[in-house]
């Protein structure tokens, strides 16, 4: 199995004193596996997620190390360069739904606007192919889905339209960012069922969670940060059966007093 | 939406009543006296009795809310009275003097609108840098200078040592450049404030992220995104202006000589020409309320949120 995705020695500061977020973190995501980044609020999960697609402000934020997709290092790539990437082959799944859209923008024209980002097709192939990717999603009306703003949407509908939006290209990885955090219970599971396929048709997941219930269903191997350091890693069962630290047993313990019947 | 305009359009009433009782008992409550005022314009030294003649004949000396019906009644048909000063209908008036002043007036817009939007982006984008300094100290300049000294400078640098323009001009566009950009840059100066500020703590949102997530071009998000979800607090700051600028244009228009509203309405205050005052304060009036009306379709047209707000469909 190739590696598809390898950081190496990641460090992230605060501008302009370097303050340290993220240190010292290295990890591959093989194709078709799954990696769970666990940790609580604040353990710099979410920043590493967001500096391999070059998300984070170059004015407040330092990185150094390596990110390597594939053969090529992304962290040094242009602009131009790391935006092709961006949701055609490593897609991202947000935490928050109901803010990740423009909300003076129909979500059809944001659709076909990244489509066209990515690819020479024409406007009204592209609105096809939007319909399209949202019926694979099980959507209820589609056309009418098309012609709406985002405010007007639930937010497992417009979770479902994000996760039809990181299909749309078919990408090599997947990055789910807290993609369960703001949604209800039944919402929860249809993400995470929707992962799970994602999964099975070979599409390599990267997620950041807190709970270990989601990395319990997804991961093949996870790892645990606290205050932007791994402090723990293995395969999910390594970490479930026999964990080492503390810190993650203490956060076992708080997952499966939420939902006990996740780890099954 | 055509409710919402329906709605706001019976607020036009309810507001124009409100600023024509207001002006109406501002002006009748000053200590200078119309009749003996207009008294002394026509004769030299006028007898109390030709006064009490005069104050009859204006219907002076009845009730004040009986004055206020007779002014609004006559209002309604089209007539705001003679003025004193000029003795010209003060329709007739002000027909003459208000192209003048929308013209100067949709100039300084024009001008307004190609700076702001372009300057603020960049400085907004461009955070720290040297443009954005720039722009910052530009900025600070532009709204603190009093615009009579500005018009000064202008025509000293303009007119006089470089003579591009003439000090004097009538009737053509050249002549309205000079002005139009003395009424635009306080305004300009702070609408690029305003606007960058706006623009900054939307490239910080979700959806500037997602966005990128996605693909997107910098370009398109920051001329897209951006500048369509930062327009809506500006627009109806813009409408506002232009209202401020209609009425405020006296200072302007005096040192440029031009004969516009702003100038005909200060010298009817200065003349104590009631009707005159009435009837510009009424005109100046409905244009400042329409232009809020337009705002808030504009407004409408960006972010139909607020249409399904104002409606009630959202929640």
């Amino acid at each position: 199995m190739t590696e598809l995705l390898k950081v190496s020695k990641l460090c992230i500061g605060l501008k302009p004193q370097t303050f340290p977020i993220v240190k010292n973190v290295s990890f591959a995501l093989r194709e078709g596996t799954s990696l769970a980044v666990v940790g609580e609020s604040g353990s710099g999960k979410t920043i590493t997620c967001k500096s391999i697609m070059q998300l984070l402000n170059p004015k407040t934020f330092q990185v150094s190390g390596s990110i390597r997709y594939r053969k090529t290092e992304l962290l040094t790539m242009d602009e131009k360069g790391i935006r092709a990437l961006c949701g055609s082959k490593i897609a991202m799944i947000v935490q928050n739904p109901m803010t990740a859209f423009d909300p003076t923008v129909k979500i059809g024209a944001q659709i076909v606007e990244t489509l066209m980002a990515h690819q020479r097709i024409s406007k009204r192939d592209a609105y096809a192919s939007g319909i399209l990717a949202l019926q694979k999603m099980n959507l209820p009306r589609c056309e009418q889905l098309m012609d709406s703003y985002p405010y007007t949407l639930s937010g497992g509908m417009l979770q479902r339209i994000i996760i039809a939006l990181s299909l749309i290209h078919e990408p090599d990885i997947i990055i789910a960012d807290e993609a369960t955090t703001s949604l209800d219970v039944k919402n929860q599971n249809m993400v995470l069922d929707e992962l799970e396929k994602m999964k099975r048709n070979g599409i390599a997941l990267l997620l950041v969670t807190h709970d270990f219930g989601v990395a319990a269903k997804l991961a093949d191997n996870v790892i645990v940060m606290r205050e932007g350091k791994i402090i723990e890693r293995g395969t999910v069962y390594d970490i479930f059966e026999s964990p080492r630290e503390a810190y993650t047993k203490e956060l076992l313990k708080a997952s499966i007093l939420k939902r006990g019947n996740c780890i099954d | 939406m055509f409710r919402y305009i329906r709605k706001r359009l019976t607020n036009l009433i309810v507001v124009l009543f409100g600023v024509t009782v207001l002006s109406f008992l501002l002006s009748n409550i000053s200590p200078v006296d119309p009749a003996e005022a207009y008294a002394r314009r026509i004769l030299k030294s006028p007898a109390p009795q030709k006064i009490e003649e005069i104050r009859l004949k204006m219907g002076l000396d009845l009730p004040l809310y009986q004055q206020y019906i007779n002014w609004i009644g006559r209002c309604l048909r089209g007539d705001l009275g003679s003025s004193l000063l000029t003795k010209n209908p003060v329709n007739y008036d002000i027909a003459q003097k208000l192209p003048a002043t929308m013209q100067l007036v949709a100039i300084a817009l024009f001008w307004i609108l190609i700076s702001f939007i372009p300057i603020g982006i960049i400085s907004a984008v461009r955070k720290n840098s040297l443009f954005d300094h720039l722009i910052k100290g530009v900025a600070i300049l532009g709204i603190s200078i009093p615009s009579f000294w500005l018009g000064f400078l202008f025509l000293f640098i303009f007119a006089v040592t470089f003579p591009v323009f003439k000090v004097i001009d009538y009737g053509n566009i050249k002549s309205l450049i000079l002005p139009s950009l003395v009424l635009a840059i306080p305004t300009a100066s702070s609408f690029v404030r305003l606007f960058r500020a706006t623009v900054l703590s939307n490239l910080n949102k979700d959806y500037v992220v997602y966005a990128k997530a996605r693909g997107i071009s910098s370009n398109r998000i920051v001329w897209g995104h951006v500048l369509k979800n930062s327009l809506p607090p500006i627009v109806t700051l813009f409408f506002q202006h232009l209202g401020y600028m209609l009425a405020g244009s006296a200072v302007v228009e005096s040192v440029f000589s031009l004969k516009g509203i702003g100038l005909h309405l200060l010298n009817a205050v200065t003349a104590r020409d009631l009707p005159t005052i009435n009837g510009c304060v009424l005109v100046i009036a409905i244009i400042f309320v329409l232009c809020s009306i337009l705002a808030d379709v504009i407004n409408m047209v960006l972010n139909p949120r607020i249409t399904d707000k104002e409606e009630g469909l959202y929640e």
